[in-house]
């Protein structure tokens, strides 16, 4: 195992999570390493997306540690906004900002966060942009352009900041059929480029050809992990053979 | 996609002239028959009977000045109080967010009338400054409670998610705030604030109570020399309903770029 050798960007330690009396998050640990790609599945409220969110601590935990690129997120030591800027996040449904033209959503954390002059970060919002194969949205209102365009850019926003790691809540969920192969595309060049990632999806197809490891939740705990040929072919809890045979 | 979500749903606010939209075509006609029927009925009696209504038009205009200068005074200082105010009862900070929904509960609690007099008089007290800026402050202190809960409505309206992303990207809670939430919370408060304008504009009234010749205080200097009371309420009463339809018309011009462009 070459990854066992890598820094760990991500350490979750018995994460537990309430929403009022109901149990999300029942003493989860989570580890990811540098250039680590986790995909994270399950059904419907299993947890899997609060955990994803707890990682730069959109929310909160009620026990358990969360250490993130060496910084513990619940020691009061730890400026929150430090350990974010190095966290990339892309959410289910785009969150661009709608009053700024697709280009200024780029620029706008590389000038306020990273105090980057307006040159070097519009150069940054360009590249970024001819990666994504938007270069021609430049100056268009993200109100103008279809979800898989608006997904693409929300990618391409996050990755202005140079993160450490990113992580997907559920990117595809929300786009049309014919849009969902467009993001994933992106997704995939940005893992082979050696990103670390971690993915909430139910895009079985980009787990299997992707992760480096498949993370299987269910009622807020993980019952099963494993590379993507185990998981697909041999999955040995009940829960996870029942989810995959509804799911394939 | 992402705009399904942005509510439009809080332009309710306040009691203002009603605003006319293209959608609405019944008051539409309404309101062009009030406002031509005021200018209409003004003329007419200016015409018909120039002692004493022209008279009466002649003496008001300086108290119209004063109107303006108190309603834009007050919605401008109004609109300070009430950001601070907004942004307090959204807080999180205990201090903050109580000290803000006190105020907002102190001030709806208050008759206008009473807060006036009292406010006036109280500033009277320890400082001396000129009438007409206090009158300023008296309504600014009131309306901005009023304006507060409009802002903050404003800012709730803005789907969770923004705040999320620029928390995401790094920002901090201010930032997100001065980047990313108000400038969008700004145009969704843009016609409830246009609908403060004008209840303050009609309660900016209140003041010629005191020392201040405002619109109304006018009027009741010419009537008491001229006994015309009739006559003079009369003119009154028209110029504050073209002042006000004029108003509402534009905000309601205004309105519909704002959503033309969204």
């Amino acid at each position: 195992m070459l990854t066992a050798e890598r820094r760990v960007m991500v350490q979750a330690s018995d994460i537990v999570k309430f929403y009022g009396r109901f149990k999300a998050l029942d003493r989860v640990s989570l580890t990811i390493r540098e250039g680590e790609k986790i995909v994270i599945i399950g059904p419907s409220g299993s947890g899997k997306s609060t955990l994803l969110r707890s990682i730069n601590r959109l929310e909160e935990i009620d026990a358990g540690s969360m250490v993130v690129n060496g910084m513990d997120l619940y020691s009061p030591k730890t400026d929150l906004t430090r350990v974010r800027e190095e966290v990339g996040m892309v959410f289910q449904s785009f969150n661009l900002f709608p009053h700024k033209t697709v280009l200024e959503n780029l620029t706008l954390a590389q000038i306020v966060v990273r105090k980057r002059s307006k040159e070097e970060s519009l150069e940054k919002a360009r590249s970024l942009l001819a990666k994504v194969g938007l270069s021609d949205k430049a100056s268009a209102y993200p109100g103008k352009l279809s979800g898989g365009q608006q997904q693409r850019v929300a990618i391409a926003r996050s990755l202005a900041m140079d993160p450490k790691i990113m992580l997907f809540d559920e990117p595809t969920s929300a786009l049309d059929p014919e849009m969902i192969g467009e993001v994933l595309d992106v997704m995939k060049a940005l893992a082979e480029e050696g990103m670390t990632m971690a993915v909430v999806t139910h895009e079985m197809g980009f787990a299997r050809e992707v992760a480096d490891k498949v993370v299987f939740m269910d009622n807020g705990a993980v019952v099963e992990e494993g590379t993507p040929e185990h998981f697909f072919t041999n999955p040995g809890h009940p829960r996870a053979k029942q989810f995959l045979s509804q799911i394939l | 996609m992402t705009f399904k979500d942005t509510a439009k749903n809080i332009v309710d606010v306040g009691d203002g002239a009603a605003i006319p939209t293209k959608s609405d075509r019944g008051l539409f006609t309404a309101w062009r028959i009030a406002f031509v029927g005021a200018i209409a009925a003004l003329a007419f009696l200016a015409w018909h009977k120039p002692d004493p209504y022209f008279n009466i038009i002649k003496f008001v205009p300086d108290g119209i000045v004063v109107t303006f200068k108190v309603t834009v005074g007050a919605i401008l200082l109004a609109l300070v109080i009430g950001l601070v105010t907004g942004l307090g009862r959204i807080s999180s900070n205990r201090l903050f967010n109580g000290a803000a929904s006190l105020y907002v509960e102190v001030i709806r609690g208050i008759p206008l009338l009473v807060q006036i007099f009292y406010i006036y008089y109280a500033l009277g007290r320890f400082v001396k400054i000129p009438d007409l800026l206090s009158a300023i402050i008296a309504m600014a202190v009131c309306y901005g409670a009023y304006m507060g809960e409009v802002i903050r409505a404003g800012i709730q309206s803005i789907p969770k998610g923004q705040m999320e992303a620029a928390l995401s990207l790094g920002m901090t809670r201010g930032q997100a705030m001065l980047h990313v939430i108000l400038p969008q919370a700004f145009k969704v408060v843009l016609p409830p604030v246009g609908n403060e304008f004008i209840a303050l504009l009609k309660d900016s009234s209140l003041v010629s109570i005191l020392a201040v010749a405002d619109l109304l205080r006018r009027g009741r200097e010419f009537a008491s020399e001229s006994f015309t009371y009739f006559e003079t309420y009369t003119v009154i009463a028209l110029i504050y309903l073209i002042i006000t339809l004029f108003f509402s018309k534009l905000i309601g011009i205004m309105e519909e770029r704002i959503n033309a462009d969204s």
